[in-house]
């Protein structure tokens, strides 16, 4: 190929200086001068070449940083041929030129990895996390919250000694000490903390009918505490987070808060299975304390009445699986699992003084 | 005679086109390709990542037709990267060893005084990374600032709009902006900002007001103003030449503008974020003009090489959004 026009700036003044550009190919150099410059030469593989649509431009030298703009299309594309077959191309050039058509297969498979890693990977990992967490920590989260949920409500202490001595009553399959606490309020809910406090509203208690629903709550209860539900959330939350910020601190804010909602509402579908394994152990220890399973799907049927001011929420937006979903596959349970239960009269008389609001004879 | 030749001089008015030339797809690229090796090097790519992204949106970028070029390296950045996160491990440490010690009071207080006094220092060696690694036709554009007197400009700013519950905000962001345009450099061309507080404070008002007023509406005009009046203030001199800059942007056009990148974003699920960076240049480049008599083949190399990106990589830390 023969020299051709470009264009040089010597990066001391802004002067576009016309000069004649040749490549020596067998050297890998190129040369350029004008009358006025005379001839100089540099070698093109320590050069930055950039290529922008029609134009090449060519950056070389340190203070200072020289640069040749060359626009002759015929011969931009003999260069770019020559410095990809030549290998000079960097592999990072090689992956601009794939083509758009690429690159959205590389970004769709990105986003396929992630997905995946996201929806199987992460829970599985971050509930083996859970066991590297010391047990102290439950304790240490559980009771900083008790110690403020306290401090902000009333306690109906009477009830409390009540409900103290119901539990008393049962087995809860546990490995750790379950404190009973009832609230006065007309929240119809209950919760436990990670170590091992169960707290009771009394507006729950005041609609039930039967001490067969209270068992259920307890052993549902009970069961988020043993299974240390509030810790794997806390894991599986925080390593998506991570996950999430990790892979699109690159990307635009417009994804990244379309990939935060999708964690929130996760994390919910994530807590609907913690209910579901909360209500088929708690199921479990009432089978254990041999009591009729049925206080299950009552204690359901309480929470729905209780909670029928609101709206219902699509299942997907709620923590707890709906209502109806849930009073269905308790009963599919209770009649898959069978088994012989008696009346408790001790449970009976404790949870008529706890609705009665009197001691126990 | 002779006057008439100064006359000419002085009055002689220069031809200065802005333009971008850079393509949706290009730099859809270079983010893909970019993102796929962050993501196979666990992050670690990231610096040399936005070198490349903004090598290629300095480079398509051009004036009279000559690019601009950033040097930047991803070498350089990510010992900055280094730098800074060392900054932040220590300011998180010290918050760390003082709860364990319980004197969390004094540990949170040096923490968020850190992380606020961390936030004039980043902007500081932003501007001066980024403008010493800028250039056009080979004059590298430079950052003159003093770290102590912006950080001056900041605590003044910060401890009066408290004061004022906020209120003198807006004297405060000119005053910053101010400050930082007045001592760039483009070779031996001295840049200047003119803003009053006291009228940013006026359209900031107006325009809440009234974009309250019509339901948003107005959004887009306002945005149109406080372009204007950012660009409309900075001007460029050397000796007693000058060049205004003049914004030309409509509220229409910033409708379209935001309009139409919001619509793409949505349609694509994000992923046609490069083809909406690409339209946002373009509006841009194309909405501001530059008027005066600087000769453009005059300018020479007066600033000195500046290579520590620690600032440039504080500022991601703390997710400033630094443009230029």
């Amino acid at each position: 190929m023969q020299d051709i026009k470009a264009i040089y700036f010597d990066g001391n003044s802004s002067i576009a200086q016309s000069i004649d550009f040749v490549l020596d190919e067998k050297n890998a150099i190129f040369i350029f001068g004008s009358p006025q410059l005379g001839n100089a030469k540099h070698s093109i593989l320590d050069a930055k070449i950039s290529n922008h649509s029609g134009l090449l431009i060519i950056e070389f030298g340190t203070s200072p940083i020289q640069t040749i703009k060359i626009d002759d299309a015929e011969y931009i594309k003999y260069l770019k041929n020559y410095l990809s077959t030549n290998g000079i191309q960097t592999w990072y050039q090689k992956l601009i030129n794939l083509g758009v058509k690429v690159h959205i297969l590389i970004a769709l498979s990105i986003l396929g990895l992630i997905a995946v890693s996201y929806f199987f990977v992460l829970p599985f990992v971050a509930e083996q996390a859970v066991v590297l967490v010391p047990k102290s920590y439950d304790d240490k989260m559980g009771g900083e919250f008790y110690q403020h949920f306290v401090e902000y409500n009333e306690i109906d202490s009477a009830k409390t000694k009540q409900l103290e001595a119901f539990a008393q009553k049962l087995q809860f399959n546990s490995s750790q000490k379950l404190h009973f606490t009832v609230v006065k309020s007309d929240i119809v809910n209950a919760f436990a903390l990670p170590d091992g406090h169960i707290i009771v509203f009394t507006g729950l208690l005041d609609l039930m009918q039967n001490y067969e629903e209270l068992v259920a709550l307890l052993g549902h209860e009970a069961t988020h505490v043993n299974e240390r539900h509030s810790v794997k959330m806390l894991c599986r939350n925080i390593s998506g987070y991570l996950l999430i910020s990790a892979i699109l601190s690159d990307a635009n804010g417009v994804i990244a808060t379309i990939a935060d909602n999708a964690n929130g509402i996760y994390s919910l579908t994530f807590s609907r299975g913690f209910e579901r394994e909360a209500d088929l152990k708690g199921f479990e220890i009432m089978k254990v304390n041999k009591v009729n399973p049925n206080g299950m799907s009552n204690l359901f049927l309480r929470l729905k009445e209780g909670n029928k001011i609101d709206i219902e929420i699509p299942e997907f937006l709620s923590s707890h699986p709906v209502t109806d979903a849930r009073i269905e596959y308790v009963n599919e349970t209770i009649k898959n699992d069978f088994y012989k239960y008696q009346t408790n009269l001790e449970l009976k008389k404790i949870f008529e003084a706890i609705k009665n609001d009197a001691p126990p004879k | 005679m002779e006057q008439t030749t100064t006359e000419q001089t002085v009055e002689e008015q220069k031809n200065y086109t802005l333009g971008f030339h850079g393509t949706g797809s290009e730099l859809f690229g270079i983010i893909i390709v970019n993102w796929l090796l962050t993501v196979i090097t666990l992050g670690f790519y990231y610096p040399w990542a936005k070198a490349k992204q903004l090598s290629y949106m300095f480079g398509a970028t051009s004036l009279n037709n000559d690019r601009f070029a950033f040097h930047g390296t991803g070498k350089e950045m990510f010992k900055g990267f280094i730098k800074a996160l060392i900054i932040f491990v220590v300011l998180y440490g010290i918050l760390i060893v003082s709860v364990v010690f319980h004197m969390e009071i004094l540990g949170f207080a040096i923490f968020y005084i850190g992380f606020l006094g961390l936030i004039p220092l980043a902007i500081h060696g932003t501007y001066k990374y980024r403008m010493s690694r800028t250039s056009w036709r080979g004059i590298r554009f430079g950052y003159r600032g003093e770290r102590g007197q912006l950080f001056g400009v900041f605590i003044k700013g910060i401890l009066l709009s408290i004061l004022t519950i906020g209120i003198y905000g807006s004297w405060f962001a000119m005053n910053l902006r101010n400050y930082i345009f007045s001592n760039i450099k483009f070779g031996n061309i001295e840049f200047k900002s003119n803003a009053r507080g006291s009228s940013y404070f006026v359209l900031v008002l107006k325009g809440y007001f009234l974009s309250f007023i019509t339901l948003g509406i107005y959004s887009f005009w306002w945005m149109s103003e406080i372009f204007a009046f950012y660009v409309n203030n900075i001007s460029m001199h050397k000796d007693d030449k000058e060049i205004r800059l003049k914004s030309t942007a409509t509220g229409v056009g910033f409708l379209g503008l935001i309009l139409g990148n919001l619509l793409i974003i949505v349609l694509t699920l994000g992923l046609g974020f490069a083809w909406t960076q690409v339209r946002t240049m373009n509006f841009i480049a194309n909405n501001i003009e530059l008027e005066g008599n600087i000769d453009l083949d005059t300018i020479s190399q007066t600033e000195d090489e500046f290579t520590d990106a620690t600032g440039e990589d504080v500022s991601d830390f703390l997710d400033l959004d630094i443009t230029l």
